[in-house]
């Protein structure tokens, strides 16, 4: 199950992610996506504090929007990830590419 | 008698019956004789009675089994049946009448043997008249056979038998008693005479005709009576056979059944139609349901629902509009219209204030149109599994055309028909599916046969790998290569999901990690390389994550590149403890250019006799139980630690198992799992003396 919420702080656009995203639900999480960039939003934070876990699918999500957010400039953060989750970011080494931190605050400020 | 085969009971109660009424008749005429030449014949009434009975009773046998026989006969030729044998009785009588009219007053007129001769055949004829009608009664009478109607029955033909024999009882006079049995007889055949449950089943044409023969069989019944009562006041005869309860009952129940059939069907004439509609929107409603055969198609089950709406609504035209490969409108089965009309239709239709502006309206609507010929119009939706197909509109002359039953029904048959459609998508889809199985069985042969059968290893080490996908197909790859007498490589890579994208994404993996083995890179070189080569041919929102490790069994050295796979657990018995090597690198196809280069790592470690790797995919580590919790990296390291002195292959076995009984006796591991086990024996120059 994954609930997908769309706010708005501080000129970014925040999506929080709420229970797991796997291959069934990862498209969801797809046009949310794709919905910000086509609006031209260029600042968006993913919070990941109520994500219980996330597919290789839902990781392939983020990796597909890589060269987008660099060819139009749009800085995308991760926030608030469990270590859990974290830990699969990092094995796969997306930690490297997404800028990932351990508070919104701290995200929001950098 | 009753050993007899059943074939010749028929006959042989005709021929009984026939043989009781010539002793019937010769006993009479020697009493009348006797009478005549006053001499006492010695012939008590009795005999003729007893006679009299035998004549019934094989006559009912012999009806009763002709009747049985025939059983299959509609209502209508049970109703001719006894028509016939009444207007042969009537007939039969008239002539007798005539016959003796133009005799006139001559002496044969007067001749007591010839009356008596006409009597008895008139008796005869009327009782097999009375008689075969009953039975005829009967089948129609227990025509939808229930308890009480078959009791009530019963009753009758009990009280019919004890009226057979109640001649005895009053001597054939017409007293308080003969009146108080015609009564009982008479009530119960009133109660019989509402069983005219076979009418309604009679259509239009052949309610006319059993009118037509009910009618017969009255004017028979009626005249015939007549004809008795004349007998039974005459004294020429010299024992009354017509005076009796028995005869008199028949004549009772025949002509109350016969009346009662002929009322009810007389007033169920104008509503026969009514029934016939139903009937016709019930069969309707059968062909409907009955499924279609996969190599039909819809077109046929739409036809019938055409036609089942057509009638069941007196609709002067209808046309479906069938949504086809997805918006495109195809209009077709016009009913009555020709095109142009149609689409002058549609734009009444469109122009009517009552027609709300959704093309496909949730529920059946009526609309009034403006319109030189049609007058009203119903649009009914048609939806197979929750998705609109089309519509049918049915268009009527008259204004406000469709009443709440017709829609109801016009409903009930669009359900149906939309059901049959239904099944009939579903059937081939699951014929397709069944096709897709065959060939899924066969890209999992094929995949089968793309991982290694037999694993490259020098005696210094023990190795064994194990997969299995979640689907037929999966996207999990393991292999060894021998580089040379001292070189081996292990690699396992894992595409991002499962299924039949990634069993192809695994076959490119495998064909471009062979090439890139045998060029002798460096672990680092080789992901760097693959990741390029993979980037050209993955989907976008598709990465592999592989592990590479380069054995040098001389050196006793591994060299190991990570791209964002699993990490590998390494036990060390030296420090006896195991870890995960968390060595950094991106997995491939996620950077799609050079700077991948700058993501991946390579780390060079020493190994000693009794190390143990553990390579995994993230199936494992991922695999949940029932409540959600993750097999975890700690479960693997333990037990690894555990059984490190046991073989890989032992090991392995302990792993597999301990993640089946971790997901649970029917858990399903939801993403493709692999494990390749090495265990560093003596090292093989120390083996060599």
């Amino acid at each position: 199950m994954l609930r997908l919420e769309k706010t708005k702080e501080s000129s970014y656009d925040i999506i929080s992610l709420h229970g797991e995203v796997d291959a069934s639900n990862s498209v969801e999480l797809d046009e949310v996506i794709k919905e910000l960039i086509d609006s031209g939003s260029k600042m968006i934070l993913v919070d990941g504090s109520k994500l219980e876990y996330i597919s290789s699918a839902g990781l392939g999500v983020f990796m597909s929007y890589l060269e987008d957010f660099q060819d139009q400039d749009i800085r995308f953060k991760i926030s608030n990830l469990s270590p859990k989750v974290f830990e699969v970011f990092k094995i796969l080494g997306l930690d490297q590419l997404i800028p990932i931190y351990s508070t919104k605050s701290e995200a929001l400020a950098n | 008698m009753f050993k007899l085969p059943s074939i010749h009971i028929g006959k042989l109660s005709m021929l009984l019956s026939i043989l009781v009424w010539l002793a019937l008749l010769f006993v009479d005429l020697v009493r009348i004789f006797g009478m005549i030449n006053t001499l006492e014949s010695g012939i008590s009434s009795e005999i003729t009675w007893i006679l009299e009975i035998l004549f019934f009773f094989t006559l009912y046998f012999f009806y009763s089994h002709t009747i049985e026989k025939n059983k299959q006969k509609d209502f209508l030729n049970l109703i001719w049946r006894a028509a016939t044998t009444g207007i042969f009785a009537t007939v039969v009588a008239l002539l007798i009448e005539l016959f003796y009219y133009s005799l006139g007053e001559s002496k044969l007129a007067d001749e007591p043997f010839l009356k008596n001769f006409f009597y008895h055949v008139n008796f005869a004829l009327t009782t097999i008249f009375l008689i075969s009608s009953a039975l005829l009664w009967k089948h129609l009478i227990l025509y939808q056979k229930t308890k009480q109607v078959v009791k009530q029955w019963q009753a009758f033909e009990f009280a019919l038998l004890v009226a057979m024999f109640f001649v005895f009882f009053n001597k054939n006079n017409l007293d308080y008693s003969f009146i108080f049995g015609m009564v009982i007889l008479l009530v119960i055949s009133i109660v019989l005479s509402g069983n005219l449950k076979w009418i309604p089943y009679l259509n239009f044409k052949e309610k006319w005709k059993s009118l037509l023969f009910l009618f017969l069989i009255l004017i028979c019944t009626g005249f015939l009576f007549r004809r008795f009562l004349v007998y039974s006041n005459a004294e020429v005869y010299q024992v009354n056979l017509t005076d009796n309860l028995f005869l008199v009952a028949l004549f009772i129940f025949i002509f109350l059944y016969a009346l009662f059939s002929f009322l009810v069907t007389l007033f169920n004439l104008p509503t026969s139609s009514v029934f016939e509609q139903k009937l016709t929107e019930a069969i309707n409603f059968q062909r409907l349901s009955q499924s279609i055969k996969p190599d039909e198609n819809e077109e046929q089950v739409l036809d019938i629902l055409m036609d089942s709406c057509m009638s069941a609504s007196y609709a002067d035209g209808a046309w479906l509009e069938i949504i086809s490969h997805g918006s495109e409108v195809a209009s077709m089965q016009r009913r009555f219209l020709d095109q142009p009309t149609q689409e002058e239709l549609i734009s009444a239709i469109e122009q009517s204030s009552d027609f709300s502006k959704t093309q496909y309206p949730l529920e059946p609507q009526t609309i009034r149109l403006n319109h030189p010929k049609f007058e009203s119009a119903l649009i009914l939706p048609l939806e197979v599994n929750n998705s609109k197909i089309g519509k049918m509109i049915l268009v009527k002359e008259v204004k406000d055309g469709f009443n709440k039953e017709m829609i109801s029904i016009i409903e009930t048959f669009s359900r149906q028909a939309c059901i049959a459609v239904e099944n009939h998508r579903l059937l081939n889809q699951a014929i397709k599916n069944e096709r897709y199985q065959e060939e899924l069985k066969i890209a999992q042969r094929v995949q089968k046969a793309l991982l290694p059968t037999k694993l490259d290893h020098p005696e210094s080490f023990e190795i064994c790998a194990y997969s299995n996908a979640a689907d037929e197909v999966g996207g999990d790859y393991y292999d060894t290569y021998k580089l040379d007498e001292d070189r081996y490589v292990l690699i396992m890579g894992d595409v991002s999901g499962k299924g039949t994208s990634a069993a192809f994404h695994m076959s490119q993996m495998k064909g471009i990690f062979h090439s890139l083995i045998q060029l002798n890179l460096s672990p680092a070189e080789f992901m760097i390389r693959a990741n390029s080569a993979l980037s050209k041919c993955l989907e976008r929102n598709h990465f592999i994550t592989a592990s590479i490790f380069l054995i040098n069994i001389q050196e006793q050295k591994i060299c190991h590149a990570r791209a964002g796979h699993v990490p590998t657990l390494f036990y060390q018995t030296s420090e006896n403890k195991s870890e995960f090597m968390l060595v950094d690198g991106l997995g491939l196809g996620i950077l799609r250019n050079r700077k991948y280069e700058n993501h991946v790592q390579e780390k060079t470690f020493h190994y000693s006799t009794g190390d143990i790797l553990v390579l995994i995919t993230d199936g494992i580590v991922e695999a949940k139980n029932q409540k959600g919790q993750q097999f975890g990296f700690e479960r693997i390291r333990s037990l690894v630690e555990i059984h490190k002195d046991k073989t890989p292959k032992e090991i392995q076995n302990l792993l597999i198992d301990s993640l089946h009984a971790f997901v649970g006796g029917n858990g399903m591991i939801d993403d493709d799992y692999s494990m390749m086990v090495v265990k560093f024996l003596t090292p093989q120059d120390k083996i060599k003396p």
